[in-house]
């Protein structure tokens, strides 16, 4: 098939990362027509529930699929696998509407270099979301093409020819039938259909909707799967490098000190700013770290307080991110209901570090990276090591976990750098003290609310203005930075979907002196905590149930409808009426987020001293769910990392550093803290949304609102246990 | 010196010394092994010497002369899963799957101490090791679930 088929009218595209030149012009034209707040409104109401690049990978299906002499389909897998069942999604997508069994269907991951090259990475759950257009059409196409050929050769006309288990069979006489593999060895000028290929209706899906167990474990549970962490290659060294004693600091000189003359030591590797070591093995590599001698250019130290007190000061600032009415103009006078919440920068801590084999040779580059962006680390190391792109390819292995960590993948650059320096493929996989002294982090935040009831217990104005540190900001051109005025990433979970008359909230980043960056949800969390934290205040003070003064104040859009749906739905599951238990409490909340709407509802208590939190209740609709199994598991595994980070999780600074090193400072969630947790999934309509993030956005405020609801105590920071 | 790794005799330089994890990974090729914290902390690394669940980041190569040292290559036999496998293959248990060697390694020692582990019994061995992803529901199920296929293994 890849070899004859000939698609003269799909046009390849090669367009790159994110938002691309279309939004900012677009927006660009919105600031002239209406001048730049309005314009970054609009802005912000366009991405206000998620939103994602548009798919502009090629349609042609041979880039896509090659269908093998024994009917098997392999499919090129643009997405990378990091443990959110990306792959079993695709795929079941493309067997739907190919028209081939589950089991015809294998899968291959494309690197850098393609067949189907991806600019976008693997971020934002929005991998299945914006694929599933382009997939279905792309593999209907090719069902298409294959059954005008079976019917060819079976001698009938096209209408009479079915597509079954990879087959064209002949409707009259289901007996005669052609598989794929034969149909695809025979020579053949193929040719894209003449009109747009029809898709399958969902009531006739067979395999899209269906629990379906996922490609990649069966490999995961006997330890066979490839990560970064585990590229070998034959004739491969390890590098290390060295690292500042505080952030900020820069290596003013280094010299390879006796590093040489230790045992298994292959090379030092010093470069403007950057020091490194090749050994035999690993150990060998970090211990000469050791050897250098190093002198660091420190920054004045800074402190905790330094950051807390950042974004305090600047409660005030902010660019509009939603606005109806005017509530400052109707909080004057009123009675005001105030409250700041606030959430601490924190880790990734995926467990897998940072880790990279490259092998830079005179011809080409490869490199075996954990990473969810390996377009941009391909053209990052083309530049850093002078080479055209088309001679750099990232082979993106296996991630032991993403969550935005590795989006940007610095530890391939200095595997790069190594593998240069001495002719041989270099790994470098980081330790734990690196991936958390030397990462960047979730940022803190800071919300500021305001907000006035009427004797009805309704909401009639309110005002949160929310500070946070970068999130995607640097990631995006400068052109789109003053544009936006805000960073979406940031305040993503902050808007409110309440219908309130007079509604402001603004959001403001500030410059801080730690890396910060995307985190799971990005803001999503961290602004749900404070958002519907705060809500539940609003319902406490307006003596309404909290489920009942969220239903009150719903918009009747189809968004707000959606999230009475879901919000039932969590309070029909938990008996959300009925009283808990003597000794236990309940909080609800809900979040939308790439569309995707969720619901909590969990049950806490007191074990001794110790907050327990025994249940947790989840309400979804994500659209529809391509893999209930695997949307299910997201739901579960958000919730327990929201929870970790809820309870738990803080990163603090000493003297210029992150003091955590290793998780001895920085504990997670273990199973003996881990609720048990339901979860129900909504269908609405016929698309699917996000998956990875969404469903972890309530937790946070689902947990401190039951917190309040058990002991009074309201608790506006993060974490509760902290 | 000779190291006994899933019934097979390895010969490893004795020195310099060094943590099982290293030798497993970058000098035997054995990578199901995973590393997640040098410290003994998150459990990733979790291996069996004679049966005992060990966390191999922390253990030297010299104390496990004439050892019986069990990896997650090794857990299978042949083609035919583990009863902990299998369950955490039938409840789709694994994410990422980095610190899944680990866990079914910790429940495989669990099951071969204690046939028939209470939840508690279950929890106070498995609590020793993290799941990012946040799979632990999984996992309780996964664990009192082998142990069934276990007993239904005996029949």
């Amino acid at each position: 098939m890849s070899e004859s088929a000939r698609p003269p009218r799909w046009r390849m595209t090669r367009r790159g990362f994110l938002i691309g030149l279309g939004l900012a012009g677009g927006g660009l034209a919105l600031g002239a027509l209406f001048g730049l707040p309005a314009a970054r409104l609009a802005l912000s109401d366009l991405l206000g529930d998620g939103f994602g690049p548009p798919a502009t990978l090629p349609k042609e299906p041979n880039l896509w699929f090659a269908i093998q002499p024994d009917g098997q389909v392999m499919m090129t897998m643009p997405k990378v696998e990091m443990g959110q069942g990306v792959h079993t999604a695709l795929a079941q997508i493309a067997a739907e509407e190919l028209g081939v069994s589950w089991e015809q269907i294998q899968i291959a991951q494309a690197s850098s270099l393609g067949p189907v090259r991806d600019g976008a990475g693997t971020s934002a759950s929005y991998s299945v979301m914006g694929l599933f257009p382009l997939l279905r059409e792309t593999a209907a196409t090719l069902r298409e093409m294959l059954r005008a050929a079976g019917a060819e050769q079976l001698g009938i006309e096209i209408a009479q020819a079915q597509v079954s288990d990879g087959a064209v069979i002949d409707s009259a006489d289901p007996t005669r039938r052609i598989g794929f593999g034969t149909l695809v060895s025979l020579p053949r000028d193929w040719q894209p259909p003449a009109e747009a290929a029809p898709l399958t209706p969902p009531e006739r899906w067979r395999i899209i909707g269906q629990p379906t167990p996922r490609l990649d474990l069966p490999a995961k549970i006997r330890g066979l799967a490839t990560y970064g962490y585990d590229a070998r290659v034959e004739g491969m060294l390890y590098g290390a490098v060295a690292r500042p004693p505080r952030l900020g600091a820069r290596l003013r000189r280094a010299a390879p000190g006796t590093a040489r003359e230790r045992p298994g030591v292959v090379e030092v590797v010093i470069r403007d700013g950057f020091a490194g070591v090749v050994a035999e093995s690993r150990l060998t590599a970090y211990a000469a770290l050791n050897d250098l001698e190093l002198e660091w250019e420190l920054p004045p130290p800074f402190s905790q307080q330094d950051i807390d007190e950042r974004l305090a000061a600047q409660a005030n600032a902010g660019t509009p991110i939603q606005k109806r009415g005017d509530a400052t103009r109707a909080l004057q006078g009123a009675r005001v209901i105030e409250a700041t919440y606030r959430t601490p920068l924190a880790a990734h801590a995926n467990l897998e570090p940072q880790a990279a084999l490259v092998d830079v040779q005179t011809e080409r580059v490869r490199a075996w990276v954990s990473t969810q962006s390996p377009i941009q680390v391909a053209n990052t190391l083309a530049s850093l090591l002078g080479r055209k792109p088309e001679t750099v390819e990232v082979i993106p292995t296996y991630l032991g976990g993403g969550f935005g960590r590795k989006i940007t993948t610095v530890v391939a650059s200095e595997a790069a750098l190594l593998s240069a320096a001495v002719g041989r493929p270099v790994h470098v996989g980081w330790t734990r003290t690196e991936e958390f002294r030397h990462s960047y982090l979730r940022p803190p935040t800071y919300a500021t609310f305001r907000a006035a009831l009427d004797a009805t217990g309704t909401i009639v104005a309110l005002e949160q203005r929310h500070v946070s540190g970068n999130v995607l900001f640097e990631l995006i051109p400068a052109p789109l930075r003053w544009l936006f005025g805000s960073d979406f990433g940031a305040w993503r979970g902050a808007r409110l979907v309440y219908a309130i008359t007079d509604l402001l909230v603004t959001s403001h980043i500030v410059d801080l002196p730690v890396p910060t960056g995307p985190w799971r949800g990005l803001g999503l969390l961290a602004n749900t905590f404070a958002v519907e934290s705060f809500i539940d205040e609003l319902a406490v003070a307006a003596k309404i149930d909290p489920l009942e003064f969220r239903l009150r104040h719903l918009p009747n859009t189809p968004v707000g409808r959606r999230f009475r749906a879901t919000l039932l739905a969590v309070a029909e599951m938990s008996n959300w009426s009925e009283t808990p238990l003597p000794g236990r409490a309940r909080g609800i909340a809900c979040s939308i987020d790439m569309n995707t709407i969720a619901a909590h509802v969990a049950e806490v208590g007191y074990e001794g001293d110790r907050l327990r939190v025994y249940r947790v209740w989840a309400a979804v609709d994500p659209g529809i769910a391509i893999n209930p199994d695997g949307l299910i598991a997201q739901t579960e595994g958000g919730i327990m990392m929201g929870l970790s980070a809820t309870l738990f999780e803080r990163i603090t600074i000493q003297d210029g550093q992150i003091a955590a090193g290793n998780f001895d400072r920085y504990p997670l969630l273990t199973i003996a803290d881990a609720p048990e947790v339901q979860v129900q999934l909504l269908r609405s309509g016929d698309q699917p949304f996000g998956g990875g993030e969404p469903p972890m956005g309530p937790i946070a405020a689902a947990v401190a609102n039951a917190l309040f609801a058990l002991s009074g105590e309201r608790r506006r920071e993060l974490p509760l246990l902290g | 010196m000779e190291l006994i790794i899933n019934g097979q005799r390895f010969t490893v330089a004795a020195e310099p010394a060094r943590p099982l994890l290293y030798v497993l990974r970058d000098e035997l090729g054995l990578t199901g092994t995973k590393f997640g914290c040098g410290a003994g902390i998150c459990g990733a690394c979790t291996v069996h010497v004679n049966g005992v669940a060990t966390r191999s980041c922390q253990t030297m190569i010299s104390t496990l002369a004439g050892a019986q040292i069990t990896t997650i290559e090794g857990l299978a036999n042949g083609e035919r899963l583990h009863p902990v496998q299998q369950a955490f293959l039938e409840l789709q248990v694994p994410q990422c799957g980095w610190c899944m060697s680990g866990q079914m390694m910790a429940a495989a020692a669990l099951l071969a101490a204690n046939p028939s582990p209470t939840r508690d019994d279950m929890i106070a061995a498995m609590r020793y090791n993290y799941c990012r992803c946040g799979t632990y529901a999984r996992i309780g199920r996964a664990v009192m679930r082998a142990a069934e296929l276990m007993k239904e293994g005996r029949q």
